[in-house]
């Protein structure tokens, strides 16, 4: 007796279910106010995380990524500008690697005897400014070709002498 | 008036200006013993390889005249083919200068062939000609201007700044 109760029942529900326009009766839902009433903590927190990310394929997601318009949307020029190159050599093994990889002995003496040249070459231009008592410093620098197309980054300091 | 001092404060990076009196000079001297070294040197070779062929002394230094020709074209060849090949000699690379174009464009074997033949000049008339170096605001000698030539630094300086911040101490506040 029962089991027929819950076969006329199921059959009715279906029944209904088939009758009602689902579409139109969402439409109706007011879902702001629905998810006002909704704890989405309370339901993240039973949420298993980990058990999620390891069903995750994350391989295909990478190879479904197209890396190539992530780097063309990216500016790299401005991302190198914000790098302090000078602080990044100093304070990590970079420095070791570019010590090893383009100094040696020669180069070193090499830095001074140019930095001393430049030194003395502007020390003897300061003489013949006051010599001859003129001012030199609104001279060009060099061909126009040349100095133009020297970066910022060039005109970094340079130590003369035991500081190149 | 104060003497102007050689200070050991920072000289900023000079890739592409005119290069100055002392940086020639010193590159000059360095190229002339060089080119001078590898004429001796070649001069020594060729006597003694003549002693080993034939068992007599050929003596090439003896020979005067022959030197001096053989001497003015070995020094036009080594500093004109190395100013057209890029604009540099061994000393000039040694003090990181070299020749350009007034208007900075790389030096053609024309005005390396000029600049080599009028650099004698520069001497013959007591010196005067490189004058220019120290007066002209492109500091161009009298071989410069008949070639349409400047010198300019070709050195490195941000790297060489590079190296010298590499070998600190990272510990050491700076």
């Amino acid at each position: 007796m029962e089991g027929l109760v819950e076969a006329i029942a199921e059959r009715v529900v279906g029944l209904v279910i088939e009758a009602i326009d689902i579409n139109a009766l969402v439409s109706k839902v007011d879902m702001d106010a629905l998810l006002t009433k909704v704890d989405i903590d309370a339901i993240v927190s039973r949420v298993d995380v980990d058990g999620l990310i390891d069903r995750v394929d994350v391989e295909k997601i990478i190879e479904r990524v197209d890396v190539e318009k992530i780097i063309d949307r990216v500016d790299i020029e401005k991302i190198i500008q914000r790098v302090d190159i000078d602080a990044l050599v100093e304070q990590t093994e970079l420095g070791t690697i570019i010590a090893h990889s383009t100094s040696g002995v020669a180069s070193e003496v090499l830095d001074v005897v140019r930095a001393q040249g430049v030194g003395l070459d502007d020390f003897v231009a300061r003489w013949m400014d006051r010599i001859l008592r003129r001012k030199s410093d609104d001279w060009p620098p060099g061909p126009v070709l040349l100095v133009s197309s020297v970066s910022e980054g060039d005109s970094l300091a340079v130590a003369a002498g035991a500081q190149p | 008036m104060t003497a102007p001092t050689i200070t050991s404060a920072p000289v900023v990076g000079r890739q592409g200006n005119y290069a100055g009196a002392v940086t020639r000079l010193v590159a000059f001297a360095a190229d002339i013993g060089v080119a001078w070294g590898i004429f001796t040197l070649t001069l020594a070779s060729i006597d003694f390889a003549f002693q080993l062929v034939t068992g007599k002394q050929l003596n090439l230094g003896s020979r005067q005249v022959l030197t001096v020709a053989g001497l003015i074209i070995w020094e036009f060849i080594y500093f004109a083919y190395q100013w057209s090949l890029g604009g540099k000699t061994i000393g000039m690379a040694l003090l990181g200068i070299r020749v350009v174009r007034t208007d900075g464009e790389a030096v053609g074997p024309r005005q390396a062939v000029i600049r080599t033949l009028t650099l004698p000049l520069s001497f013959l008339i007591l010196g005067l000609g490189f004058i220019g170096i120290l007066l002209n605001r492109d500091r161009h000698a009298l071989h410069d201007r008949c070639a349409g030539t400047v010198v300019v630094y070709s050195w490195d300086a941000r790297a060489a700044r590079l190296r010298w911040l590499a070998k600190q101490d990272p510990t050491t506040p700076s």
